[in-house]
This record gives C-alpha cells, sequence and structure tokens, in this order.
C-alpha cells in the first residue's frame, strides 16, 4: 500500500513557445506565417501549450527517501536518471535516495501528449526544478513546526534541515509531521553554477535491476489468475475484419473462450501457446482490398512534385536556378520499421465498471482516451500504468492493443494478456515512411552557392496520428493538418541551414500511403539531412573545396550559424580532419541541427568485399546544458548505430499487401560485428537543456556516404547505401 | 584333311560361340550400368535440392531457404561441423522441427564434413565424393546407403517444417533409386 | 506432459504441452521475467538461457527436451553475494539503455567466455549475434574485455 504523506499538487508547466500559439497565430496564416510557425517547430522544442497542466508528484517516503512519479516513460533513453539529478539538485538531497517510477493515469492527469520528440528533459527541466524546491520548502516549513523556530533561520543540505542548534533528517521530519496543506509563496532556484548533482556522469538509476533481469516491462506484466489472448489481424493492408467462424477452436486445448468483437477475433487460452493454436482454427472472413498494395504504387506516391506542396522555408529568391549550369540531384530512402525489441502488449484486467491496464506506452494518456471511449467508461475509471519500454523509436506511439485486452478481459471477465508476434509488429505495426528527395544549386565562380532549392517528398509521419489530434484539441485533425500544412515530422531536418546563402528554399510534398505510417526516432531527420549534406559534399568537390571549410563558410554567424560550427569544427579537429588516412579508408563529414541541438559526426569507412564496413564515428553534439554526459554520450552512441544500420541494411518493401521481409534476420539491424568505434565530445552552450534522443541521429547516414565517395569517388544517393560491385 | 577342317570348323564355331556368350556378359553388364547411372541421376534431382545441398556446403557457411540464402547471424561451421565453440547449431536447432519458432530441427543436426561438400561440383565428382571412403566419412557402399536411406538428418529433408520445399522424389522413390544405384554398381559416371 | 528440470539449482516440474517453447514456461509457469521474448524465431537471442552448459535460444526449445537438463537464466547467472563478472563489466561500462535485451547478450556472452575465456575482437562479432536496437554493442565490446580482467 503506497501511503501518501504529501498532498498531491498541481504545477502550471511555463515552458517556451508552444505549438499551439504559434499555430493559433497560423488559422489566418498566409504564405510566410505558415513558414514562420513552420520554422519555430524546427527549432525549438513544441512544448506545451500554455494552458496546459501537469500534475507531478513527490512522495516523501517514511525513510527519507522521495519517489518521483514520471509523466514520461522510460524506454532507455535515461530520463529517470536525468529527473532524478534535476530534482535531487533543488531537493539538497542524495541522488541515490530518489526513486522514480512511472505515474499512472489514475495518479493525476499526466502528460497528454507523449514521451518522445527528445522533449522530456528539455520540457521538464524548468518546472521540475520549481516543484522540487517547493517541495524542499515545504520539508523546511514542516522542519520548523516541529523545531519550533522559524523556517527563515534554516537550510537544508544532504537530506537534513540544518537549524542553528539542531538538526532533522528527511526522515524523521516524514515521520513527525501531519500537515502536508502547505501553500509555498516563493522557492528561490539554484544558480546553475551551483548545481552539485546536475552535470555529473552517475551511473544511471535503472542500471543494476537491468543488469540483473529485474526490471518489469510491458510484456512482463502479470495479474493473478492472468489468461493470455491472441489476436487475428490482417494478413494484407487493407483487409477489414468482417466477421469469424468459431470452429474447432473453442474446443481446443486450454481455450477459454473465442471472443469475436467488432472490429477484431481472437481467442483467450491458459498459456500463449494454446492461444496462438487456437487462433490459427479461426476462420475469419475480410473484407479485402480491391487492390493489392504493390511496393510501385508506393514508388510512384512518395515522389517530388506528387501531393500537396507546401514552401516550408523561403528566402530570397531561388529563380537562377531555372537557368543553366545548376547541379540537380536526388536521393531515396525507404521504408523501414522500428524492430523495438519487446514485441507490444498490454495486460489487462476488467473489473465492474473499471479497467486497470499494464503496459509499454509513449502515449499513456491517449491510451487511457482511446479505451475509455471504446469501452465507454469514465476517463477516471481506466487506468493505464506504464511500464518499462522494451525499445520505442516511435512504435509505441499507436497502442489499439490496448482496446483489445481491454475487451478481452471484459469478455473473460478474468485479466487478459494480449501480445503481438513478431510477424505481426512488422505487418500490423506501423512503417517509417519512405522519402524522395531533390536538390538543386547553383555556385558562383568562387565556389559560393547562391541559390539552394530542397524538395522533400514523404508520407505521413505526424499526420493521422492521435498525437497531433491531441495537440490541436478541440480542432478537428483535418483543420490541424491545414494549418500546420507540411507534414512536420516528415520534414523534420530537411530545413536548409546554411543561412549565408542569400537564396534558399525548401518544399515538402505530401501524400498519404494506403497503409499506416509514422513516428520513427528523428522522423524526417536522418533521410532529410542524407540528402542535403550529401550535396553540400557534392557541391564542394565540385567547386574543389574542402567539405569543412565548404560548410563554414556557409553558416551564419547568429548564435545557431556559430553553435553548428562549433560541433563541426569539435567533432573535425578530434577525428583530426585533414590527416592523411589507412590505405583502404575513407572520411566523410555531415552536421545537422534538430530541436535546437546541433551535431556534426566524421565517419570513416573500408569496403571488404564489397560491403562498407563504417571503422570509426566522432561525434560532437551541443545539446546546451548537460544534465548527464554519460546519458548523452549513450545517447549518441545509440543514435548512431541505429542510424548506421538504417544507412546500409534496413528496408522493406510492399509486396501484394505484404511487408517483406517481416522477420529479423532477413531484416537486418545492425549486429556487433557492424558497430565502430564511437567517439563522442560534449559541448554545452546556453542556458538550458536542449533534446539529445533523436539529434545525433541525424548526420550519420551523409557521414557515411561522404566517407564512401571519398574512398571510391562513388556517390550513392540511396538508402540502403549499396556497393555495386558488379 | 577333312579332319583339320572339322577341327577348324570346331574352332570356328567355338570362337563365335565364346564370342557371343562374351558379348551376352557384356551386353548384361553395360545393362547394369547403365541403370544404376539412371537411378543416380535420379538420386541427384534430391541431393542437388536445397533441402540437402543447404547443409553440404564447400565453404564454412550453411546455407538456408529453398533459395540456399547463406545462413543468417553469421553462423560457421567449426570443428567439428557443430558450430563454433559458443555459437552451436544446438543454439537454436533441437531434435524435431520447432512448431512455433519454425526453426527446423533433427536428431544431430550439424553440417556435412567439408569432404562431402557438394556445392560447386560436377554430378561426376559428386558422385565421385559421396563414393570416396576418404572423404565420406569412412563409409562402405552399405553404409552409404544406410545413410541416404535411414539416417535422421537425412530423413528431415522429408519433413522440412512449413515454408520449406520437399525434394522432388518422395523418401520411398529416392530409398528405392539410392538401393537400385548400389546394387547396380553405383556408377556415376 | 510432465517435465523434471533444474532451474538456477532449483528443482522443478512442470506439466505443460510438450512443444510450448521453454522460454514459455519460464516466463508464465515459473514466472521469471528475466528471460525475455523477443521475436520467438530465434533470430534476436533475447531468450537466451544456459542448457546443460551451453547458450540455448529457448523460444526455440520445446519443453519436452528440458526433461532432466540443467537450465541456468539471468536470474542464476549471480550468486546471492557476488555478481557474474559479466554483469559486473556491464554495470561498470554502463551497457544497458532500455536493457531488454539485454539479459540474453549477457547469458551469451557468459556462456562465450566459459568456453573462450579471452575472446578477440573477431570472435566476439562471430559469437554474439543478438540484436541491440539502441545500439549499446559499442560499449558491450568494451564490457566483454573488462569481463576477461574482472574474471
Amino acid at each position: 500500500m503506497k501511503k501518501k504523506t504529501v498532498n498531491r499538487r498541481g504545477f502550471i508547466l511555463k515552458t517556451g513557445v508552444g505549438l499551439g500559439v504559434l499555430l493559433g497565430v497560423g488559422v489566418i496564416a498566409c504564405g510566410p506565417l505558415r513558414r514562420t510557425s513552420a520554422q519555430k517547430v524546427d527549432e525549438g522544442p513544441p512544448g506545451y501549450k500554455n494552458e496546459y497542466e501537469a500534475f507531478i508528484w513527490f512522495e516523501l517516503q517514511q525513510d527519507g527517501s522521495i519517489i518521483l512519479h514520471s509523466p514520461k516513460v522510460e524506454m532507455g533513453q535515461g530520463i529517470f536518471t536525468a529527473l532524478a539529478q534535476i530534482a535531487a539538485d533543488e531537493l539538497e538531497m542524495d541522488f541515490k535516495n530518489i526513486k522514480v517510477v512511472h505515474a499512472t493515469t489514475a495518479h493525476g492527469p499526466i502528460d497528454s501528449l507523449s514521451t518522445g520528440g527528445s522533449l522530456t528533459v528539455s520540457s521538464l527541466y524548468q518546472p521540475l526544478r520549481e516543484l522540487a524546491a517547493t517541495m524542499r520548502e515545504m520539508i523546511k516549513m514542516n522542519a520548523a513546526t516541529i523545531m519550533g523556530v522559524s523556517a527563515n533561520t534554516l537550510t537544508v543540505k544532504n537530506g537534513e534541515v540544518i537549524g542553528t542548534n539542531a538538526k532533522l533528517s528527511f526522515a524523521e521530519i516524514a515521520t513527525k509531521s501531519t500537515n502536508w496543506n502547505l501553500k509555498i509563496k516563493e522557492s528561490v532556484l539554484k544558480s546553475p553554477k551551483d548545481f552539485t548533482v546536475i552535470g555529473k556522469p552517475l551511473p544511471r538509476i535503472d542500471l543494476v535491476p537491468k543488469v540483473k533481469g529485474e526490471t518489469l516491462y510491458g510484456i512482463d506484466s502479470t495479474f493473478p489468475d492472468m489468461l493470455f489472448g491472441s489476436v487475428v489481424r490482417p494478413p494484407v493492408f487493407g483487409a477489414i475484419f468482417k466477421s469469424a467462424e468459431v470452429g474447432n477452436a473453442s474446443n481446443m486445448p486450454g481455450v477459454v473462450k473465442v471472443v469475436i468483437e467488432k472490429d477484431f477475433a481472437g481467442v483467450v487460452a491458459k498459456s500463449r501457446v494454446q492461444a496462438e493454436d487456437a487462433k490459427k482454427a479461426l476462420k475469419i472472413n475480410w473484407g479485402m482490398p480491391k487492390k493489392l498494395v504493390k511496393q510501385a504504387d508506393v514508388d510512384a506516391l512518395v515522389k517530388v512534385g506528387v501531393g500537396k506542396d507546401v514552401k516550408i522555408q523561403k528566402e530570397g529568391n531561388t529563380d537562377i536556378l531555372k537557368g543553366e549550369g545548376t547541379i540537380t540531384r536526388e536521393y531515396f530512402s525507404p521504408l523501414g520499421v522500428h524492430g523495438h525489441i519487446e514485441p507490444n502488449g498490454a495486460a489487462a484486467h476488467f473489473q465492474g465498471d473499471k479497467v486497470v491496464i499494464k503496459m509499454s506506452t509513449q502515449v499513456a494518456s491517449i491510451t487511457r482516451d482511446e479505451v475509455s471511449k471504446a469501452l465507454k467508461l469514465d476517463k477516471e475509471n481506466v487506468d493505464i500504468q506504464s511500464q518499462f519500454l522494451g525499445g520505442g523509436f516511435g512504435r509505441r506511439l499507436q497502442t489499439p492493443h490496448a482496446i483489445e485486452a481491454a475487451l478481452m478481459s471484459k469478455a473473460v471477465g478474468k485479466p487478459v494478456h494480449v501480445f503481438f508476434e513478431r510477424t505481426e509488429e512488422f505487418q500490423n505495426g506501423v512503417l517509417r515512411p519512405p522519402t524522395h528527395n531533390i536538390l538543386k544549386a547553383k555556385l558562383d565562380a568562387n565556389g559560393t552557392i547562391e541559390a539552394i532549392e530542397h524538395h522533400t517528398a514523404s508520407a505521413d509521419v505526424a499526420f493521422n496520428s492521435s498525437i497531433l489530434a491531441n495537440v490541436f484539441k478541440p480542432l478537428s485533425a483535418s483543420l490541424a493538418e491545414g494549418i500546420v500544412g507540411a507534414d512536420f515530422g516528415a520534414w523534420r531536418g530537411g530545413m536548409i541551414h546554411y543561412k549565408n546563402i542569400k537564396n534558399y528554399s525548401t518544399t515538402a510534398y505530401h501524400k498519404e500511403l494506403p497503409f499506416q505510417t509514422s513516428w520513427w526516432r528523428g522522423l524526417g531527420l536522418l533521410a532529410n539531412t542524407f540528402a542535403i549534406e550529401s550535396f553540400m559534399d557534392e557541391l564542394a568537390h565540385q567547386s574543389k573545396q574542402d567539405p569543412l571549410a565548404f560548410r563554414l563558410k556557409h553558416l551564419a554567424d547568429d548564435e545557431r550559424g556559430q553553435s553548428i560550427k562549433n560541433v563541426l569544427k569539435a567533432a573535425c579537429e578530434k577525428a583530426g580532419w585533414g590527416k592523411s588516412l589507412p590505405e583502404g579508408r575513407g572520411i566523410g563529414l555531415a552536421c545537422s541541427i534538430d530541436v535546437n541541438t546541433p551535431v556534426a559526426q566524421v565517419a570513416e569507412v573500408e569496403i571488404k568485399n564489397g560491403q562498407i564496413k563504417v571503422k570509426k564515428v566522432t561525434c560532437a553534439i551541443d545539446p546546451g546544458i548537460i544534465i548527464n554526459p554519460d546519458g548523452v554520450k549513450a545517447q549518441s552512441e545509440g543514435a548512431i548505430i541505429m542510424g548506421l544500420s538504417a544507412t546500409l541494411f534496413e528496408e522493406v518493401t510492399i509486396k501484394d499487401g505484404k511487408v517483406i521481409p517481416n522477420a529479423f534476420g532477413y531484416y537486418p539491424i545492425a549486429y556487433m560485428r557492424d558497430a565502430p568505434e564511437i567517439e563522442v565530445i560534449l559541448l554545452s552552450s546556453g542556458d538550458k537543456p536542449r533534446g539529445v534522443g533523436e539529434p545525433p541521429i541525424g548526420p550519420i547516414g551523409a557521414a557515411i556516404a561522404n566517407a564512401v565517395f571519398n574512398l571510391t569517388g562513388k556517390r550513392l544517393n540511396k538508402i540502403p547505401l549499396q556497393m555495386d560491385i558488379s | 584333311m577333312k579332319k583339320i577342317y572339322s577341327i577348324a570348323f570346331l574352332v570356328i564355331v567355338s570362337i563365335i560361340l565364346i564370342s557371343i556368350s562374351s558379348f551376352q556378359i557384356q551386353n548384361e553388364s553395360s545393362l547394369k550400368k547403365e541403370k544404376s547411372l539412371a537411378s543416380f541421376k535420379q538420386m541427384l534431382t534430391v541431393i542437388k535440392h536445397p533441402r540437402c545441398m543447404n547443409c553440404h556446403p564447400s565453404d564454412d557457411s550453411p546455407r538456408q531457404g529453398d533459395d540456399r540464402h547463406v545462413h543468417l547471424f553469421n553462423v560457421q561451421r567449426g570443428n567439428d561441423n557443430e558450430g563454433l565453440a559458443a555459437m552451436r547449431c544446438n543454439a537454436c536447432h533441437q531434435k524435431t522441427n520447432n512448431p512455433y519458432s519454425n526453426v527446423p530441427g533433427a536428431p544431430k543436426w550439424h553440417l556435412a564434413p567439408i569432404g562431402m561438400a557438394w556445392q560447386g561440383l560436377t554430378d561426376e565428382q559428386i558422385g565421385e565424393s559421396i563414393l570416396n571412403e576418404k572423404t565420406n566419412g569412412g563409409k562402405n557402399l552399405e553404409e552409404l546407403v544406410h545413410h541416404m536411406t535411414e539416417d535422421t538428418l537425412v530423413l528431415w529433408a522429408w519433413n522440412p517444417g512449413k515454408g520449406r520445399a520437399l525434394p522432388p522424389l518422395n523418401q520411398a522413390q529416392f530409398a528405392k533409386a539410392v538401393k537400385d544405384w548400389a546394387e547396380n554398381g553405383a556408377v556415376v559416371k | 506432459m510432465k517435465i523434471d528440470f533444474t532451474v538456477n539449482g532449483n528443482p522443478q516440474t512442470v506439466d505443460v504441452p510438450e512443444n510450448m517453447p521453454l522460454l514459455w514456461v519460464i516466463r508464465d509457469v515459473l514466472d521469471m521475467k528475466g528471460t525475455k521474448f523477443g521475436c520467438g524465431q530465434a533470430a534476436c537471442g533475447s531468450c537466451t538461457i544456459h542448457i546443460d552448459g551451453d547458450a540455448v535460444r529457448s523460444c526455440s526449445f520445446a519443453a519436452q527436451y528440458a526433461q532432466n537438463k540443467h537450465i541456468t537464466t539471468i536470474e542464476g547467472l549471480s550468486t546471492a553475494e557476488k555478481l557474474h563478472p559479466v554483469q559486473q563489466a556491464w554495470i561498470e561500462e554502463i551497457v544497458p539503455q532500455c536493457g531488454y535485451c539485454q539479459p540474453g547478450f549477457m547469458m551469451s556472452v557468459a556462456n562465450l567466455l566459459d568456453k573462450i575465456p579471452n575472446p578477440t575482437d573477431e570472435e566476439i562479432d562471430d559469437y554474439i549475434t543478438n540484436i541491440c536496437r539502441c545500439g549499446t554493442y559499442y560499449r558491450m565490446r568494451k564490457a566483454i574485455h573488462r569481463a576477461v580482467q574482472l574474471k
């Protein structure tokens, strides 16, 4: 039994400019304003709407430790550690005595958007500090009452409240306090120079349980007396559930019930294998699409010039590109999957008019809303209890399986666990959309870019997502799309950041595909940066300029331009840019800026038996105030390897409505043997933390492709990069 | 003189008779050879099928699937043909096909020794390799027939699990072809 | 089918369908959640355990074959007093991110070090073919070399 010793307190988050406000302007916006809003989305964390309220709780325990209920989920990105560090500094207590748990939706109105977009630390840094400082003042006030002195005479240090003659530990205060309904008028925040916990490379707080195998993830969730459910999922894109014939399924061993609902059928059994076996015996009548989707359909839809086009960036005039001497190149990236190792699932316990669901989700409150709507329950009666995530990467922003689990539990009157088989993750999950980019530029006699145009085409990322709909409550999704214009997820990373160029523009083309595509780590960042930075490299070589110098001269001297220059210089210096390389090795450079975090990467490659082998990556990143340097390094290393994997290996195609391949191995995710040596250099500018989880996935694709060019003279313009060994 | 003629006649007749019988003998042996070779050709349709060929590679990588692609996960032969020290065949392959993982299985799942590599060989070379006791693991003809008709790993080819093509002959047809081949002289060319 | 075996030294008897993957016996019947389900196709290595000293992908191991076997899972890799060197190295190098694949990796690596006490980088590449989507391979490699020193 959890005993609350602190009253629940709500705090209003006041973060920077929110998407809602910006786009409120956009309602009446014409082109330029829409571009301004697009620019803001690109430059800064969308953050929260001003009216957004987040309730975050601390619980002071009798032993003096504090439980922090995190509104955001831990999916490996290290936020539990970062949040504990932020809190510990203001609470003036030992970091080790803070325990972070996932807040549940019944615990309070938690995060109404999602965990994603590299926003957790940047958006919670300020509010969490304020919250922790207030908590500290409350502890101090109670200590003053116990001691019978004025709170002004007390200081808090190392988990103790210290007076002139006496001191009390947090544990003593927790035991002796009776009233926590306190009003704190003012709580002064520490100056960053006094931080003692923020900035330390502390080992992550979930480290030891994860190494011992003790951490429980969504799929590990249980309830007493739980049964196992298996749902029949559409065999091809566009197939719609009509009806099901039970056949022999209900008589098969272990089967408790065949559940047939409006839009799905499944089996509840005593074990997973029995549920799976019986599921195969069901005969489903599918409403089949008139035509099965083919890869050629996808290729035809995602193409520059096809679909709705929106100019998201424009400066000067790029008309000269219509004339002679224009260099034009195109780039491609394929459909991909998230490849999270923990398959999706949900354990639901439906009782009376309430349901409790334990699962891995990046969108707990959206999941709650969807379940409440589907089962016609009050929102308060749906408790989504987030568990640790076995990878997120955007895959857990869609959670219809919560509804399936809840309906099956309701049907059998017992808790039921529903999960995805791996083949279903491929076929019935969501895909990263493909991209097609065309870049055009003209260089003057001095090798300076006179004008550059970027055309980027992709499919749904933010559009058709429940998150977008939530951001724009109470607007309809289609109106919201009208306001945003282009899908900001798809064109992420697609802006030209070389502001010393006088004339530049970016146009985004969007077309919906006949199947669901969605968020994937960094969204369009990897593919768009691959295009822009491969092109920049080519322009440098065409005009016989050093790729580093060429980039530096096109970056502006403003804060943003300077921050990119700094990471470029830092990465190149560390990597020994310009050094002589061993025989058979090539070197390449690329940079990007995402959620205000600039990143530069230098890749060194070799080619063995026609295979590109990345030997080393040097990365410089400037995420502003760094909460945990080791965490930033880990995220950078991880993003580099995930991006490398996408750049060299990963691709799915669509054949007759099916995702091919649909298994690990055949979908080649990077293995140990593919991982290069990685060096990460940390820069820290500004007075706020910025995003970390996604920005470092930006440059890696282009850095590798540019290194291959450096080695072979061949310009590869298609991800996954493949050497033509014929 | 008459006697001489009659002797000569006898000799000629004998020669003719001997020739005829020799011809008959020769005719019978060539018939057997043809039969054996025909059986061998039948056998080859199975031997060269992915179900057999995948585990008789000429390098250290097993093959997989009907398209005979290199085994995923960088699986390798190892010293005893049962995988590398910490990457054994039995990490995934058990005594029977697994109905849930769809990983195939049979007792003592392993690669054929490198001496029995067939990949890249001509039909004749495959035959010679099968017959050569130095390369076939010291099997005489009888043991060879036993291997091809009764070894559980070979028999697996006719029960390969979901999604794997069957050899063009069924097991009884193959067994008959092997026995006929052996009985008629185990001819490979 | 009734099956007897030991898990981490403790005798166990279960009554399950003969072909139920051992993974589900461990997770759902014995309620030990450290062994993870990733693909169910022996392709990712998250479910790696030791059976009589060999690393085995338990999603592809039918329960019937566990009869009389000695099984070790991540929960039994360390003792109450001392972490296994591989786990200790994993902590010192701060390897895990989401952590989901890590038990399988540590079981594979522990088995590798049992058989090849001081593996080269090439041997590590050959033997460790599990998948980590967070991309912790670079740290894992450092941790494997560190575990060799800790042993």
